[in-house]
């Protein structure tokens, strides 16, 4: 697909001037030159050493410019990855937009009901096929914290299922390295191998400094895992800002940038050239009721920020859409959620997680996916930009024309009125019209879609081997695990 | 205005420089330690808390006056030998093995610390021995443990499991927080106390000690 973003024309956003990228490179900088950071990580930290990184005796690490400038430089300015059937499914690189869920909701609202609960094996199972179902929708995460499997489990299982339920590549999130592992070897089983499955990843990796500016030893050793394996990774700050990042936009991407940066510098001296994706998110801390508040105006700057950075680093992005703090699936979610959507295609931002996430990401909202789903369809149309061409500018059309004529009956309007957006849910009929199909509103048809599709769709299977080799991946580690 | 009125509002305000000034000018007028303490430093916040509730004041407006009465406090100390310092009682609090999510417990470490609670914090990944051994040092009256992680929270069933274990349970009230924890999981595993809020949490923890 093209984009008018891409070409840098057209319809595009742009969130800082050129000075102001060079500012914020050089604040991230004096944060890593003066500030530093501990790494709960022994090879790490032996690997910064000796590229030279200074770490005084309170134990905190410094990293020079060469050296977080080499280490943008090594790394690669596109990504690809590749769905379940070995095709190429995303284009990580200049503005193209691609979105997907969010991993591990507490609660799911089983769109029949409404009913609020845990998820357990069923629930991800069907919501994991309503992704692989919606078109607009890019790829997978986890979407429910399973309630009806061992704790130790969780994200192996989650796995399976993602794999299981859906052809579209995954992002994932896993505890430790050894659940990494795991999740390689299964993928590895229905990609072709390891060795293939390195050269075409099917999934990416989810891992995140703790702020402000620690490295966590499992963040850390996911991280290297990602490195050797050569399956692309972020190392994202989920910050709140106001208490682990600045309360200002530019002091939480200026801290941000800097973890961002030096997990890179890390990934890149295990494995050079291994591929990264740059980002991070900003839930601000709401200082009346402590809440971590999602998809507010803060959030959306620090993203456009972010993408125009990674812009200028020439690094695929990382960001979010179609997320909300609304309890329920209202208005608030919808006008929070499409914004979110919107802005972040505007922006460019190359993968974008957590549409569907509402109440901060504790509940999961199927009905909210399929409306953003909408969304994102319109979203993309506009992304084409307008086209000026003389076809387009149809001149030849209205000589044909000609005053007081009619275009309806014109082989211009024939040739062309497919390429106008068409709604999937959205209402245009006249009212009578619509009063006789159940006068029923948007969020009605939403969830009527989301039980049909969860229903019936049936994803392309998994060959049998396979599975028999997911099964036993999965039995061995519980096995070691639940013991 | 009265001095002590003077105090308050200057808590109020946050200013720690002229709370500073006042307690010592009050302090140089021959003023009594604890009136300072109660009736012009503790005043001050008990009036923010007020505010707060109503919605006029914001957290961090509320840390900087808890900041601010802590350095009139200092002052004041020094000269309160042999009485009592007031103090709420001791709270040893930690986010559970495995788990590293911190803000929710900062925000009810300083929450408790303005309302006069002495607590010792434990940090992250708090191993269950580490819970154990911090009851038997500091002696506090109040456990507080704190889960992000479903699949951390099973940490603090063992904490009050080994509390059980060492005879400590009885001197100690537990009490538990973090999102995916909630009062029924409280009662599950057999703590004294859920709070979803750091402002509940210190209520709560003032409640439990009466
Ligand atoms: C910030 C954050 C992080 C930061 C933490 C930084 C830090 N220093 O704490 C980072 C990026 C490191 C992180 C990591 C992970 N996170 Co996280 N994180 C969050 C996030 C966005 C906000 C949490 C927060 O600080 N909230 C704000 C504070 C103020 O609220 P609070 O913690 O609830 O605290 C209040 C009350 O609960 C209560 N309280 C808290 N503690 C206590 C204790 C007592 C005694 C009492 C009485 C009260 C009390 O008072 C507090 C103040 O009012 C949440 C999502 C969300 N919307 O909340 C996810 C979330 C908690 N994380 C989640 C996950 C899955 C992870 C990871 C596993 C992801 C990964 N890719 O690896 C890792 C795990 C790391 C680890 N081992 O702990 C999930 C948890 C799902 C679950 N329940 O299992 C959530 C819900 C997001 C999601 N849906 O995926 N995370």
């Amino acid at each position: 697909m093209r984009y008018a973003s891409k070409k840098g024309a057209g319809i595009a956003f742009r969130t800082l001037t050129a000075e102001q990228i060079k500012e914020i490179h050089s604040a991230s900088c004096r944060i890593l030159n003066e500030v530093g950071v501990i790494v709960h990580h022994d090879e790490a930290a032996e690997l910064l050493k000796k590229a030279g990184a200074y770490t005084d005796a309170g134990g905190r690490t410094y990293l020079s410019d060469a050296l977080v400038e080499w280490a943008i430089r090594t790394a690669p300015s596109r990504v690809t990855i590749y769905n379940r059937l070995g095709a190429p499914a995303m284009f990580l690189e200049d503005s193209n937009a691609y979105f997907g869920t969010g991993s591990d909701t507490l609660m799911y609202i089983d769109p029949a009901g409404g009913e609020r609960r845990p998820w357990n094996r069923e629930d991800v199972a069907a919501a994991v096929r309503l992704v692989d179902n919606l078109p607009q929708l890019d790829f997978v995460m986890s979407m429910g914290l399973l309630s009806d499997v061992d704790k130790r489990m969780i994200y192996r299982e989650q796995y399976a299922l993602m794999l299981k339920n859906s052809v579209k590549p995954q992002v994932i999130i896993a505890e430790d390295r050894s659940t990494v592992d795991d999740i390689f070897a299964m993928a590895a089983a229905v990609a072709g191998g390891k060795e293939k499955l390195m050269h075409q990843p099917l999934f990416a990796l989810y891992t995140e400094p703790t702020s402000p500016l620690q490295l966590p030893f499992e963040s850390v050793d996911k991280l290297l895992a990602a490195a050797e394996y050569k399956i692309p990774v972020n190392f994202a700050c989920g910050a709140l800002a106001g208490a682990s990042t600045p309360v200002t936009v530019a002091g939480t991407v200026a801290q941000a940038n800097a973890e961002a940066l030096c997990g890179l510098v890390i990934h890149q001296l295990k494995n050079p050239g291994a591929p990264f994706l740059y980002g991070y998110g900003d839930s601000p801390l709401d200082m009346r009721t402590m809440q971590a508040i999602y998809a507010v105006p803060h959030a959306l700057l620090l993203q456009g920020s972010l993408c125009d950075l990674a812009r200028f680093y020439a690094l695929p992005s990382w960001g979010y859409a179609g997320c909300s703090s609304s309890k329920m699936c209202d208005e608030q979610a919808v006008i929070e959620a499409t914004m979110f959507t919107l802005m972040g295609a505007l922006q460019g931002c190359n993968l974008m997680h957590d549409v569907f996430y509402i109440e901060s990401g504790y509940t999961g909202s199927v009905e909210l996916l399929v409306l953003t789903n909408e969304v994102i369809s319109r979203v993309r149309n506009m992304l084409q930009g307008v086209d000026t061409s003389p076809e387009y500018m149809a001149v030849e059309a209205v000589k044909r024309v000609g005053p007081g004529g009619n275009f309806l009956g014109d082989e211009h309007t024939a040739r062309h009125f497919r390429e106008t957006w068409q709604p999937d849910l959205s209402d245009f009929n006249s009212y009578d019209a619509w009063a006789a199909a159940g006068a029923k509103s948007m969020g009605q048809r939403a969830r009527e879609k989301a039980r049909q599709i969860m229903a019936t769709h049936q994803p392309v299977p998994v060959s049998a081997e396979a599975e028999q080799e997911i099964e036993r991946i999965l039995r061995d580690a519980e096995k070691r695990l639940c013991v | 205005m009265s001095k002590y009125q003077e105090l308050a509002n200057a808590v109020i305000k946050g200013d720690t420089q002229q709370v500073k000034q006042i307690t010592q000018q009050m302090l140089d007028a021959g003023e009594q330690p604890l009136a300072i303490i109660n009736e012009g430093l503790i005043q001050g916040l008990n009036e923010v808390g007020i505010r707060f509730k109503e919605g006029e004041m914001f957290v961090p407006e509320m840390m900087m006056a808890a900041q601010a009465m802590k350095g009139g406090v200092e002052l004041v100390k020094p000269l309160m030998a042999g009485t009592d310092m007031p103090t709420a009682g001791t709270v040893v609090i930690g986010t559970v093995k495995g788990d590293l999510h911190d803000i929710g417990k900062n925000l009810v470490i300083m929450m408790m610390e303005s309302s006069g609670f002495n607590v010792v914090d434990l940090g992250v990944d708090v191993p269950v021995d580490k819970f154990i051994q911090a009851v038997k040092d500091h002696k506090p009256q109040v456990v507080g443990m704190s889960a992000l992680l479903t699949t951390t929270m099973p940490v603090m069933k063992e904490v009050i499991n080994a509390l059980d274990k060492e005879n400590l349970r009885s001197a100690v009230k537990v009490v538990i927080g973090g999102a995916p924890v909630s009062k029924e999981y409280a009662d599950e595993i057999g703590a004294d106390g859920y709070a979803g809020d750091a402002v509940v949490a210190t209520e709560m923890c003032k409640q439990l000690l009466n």
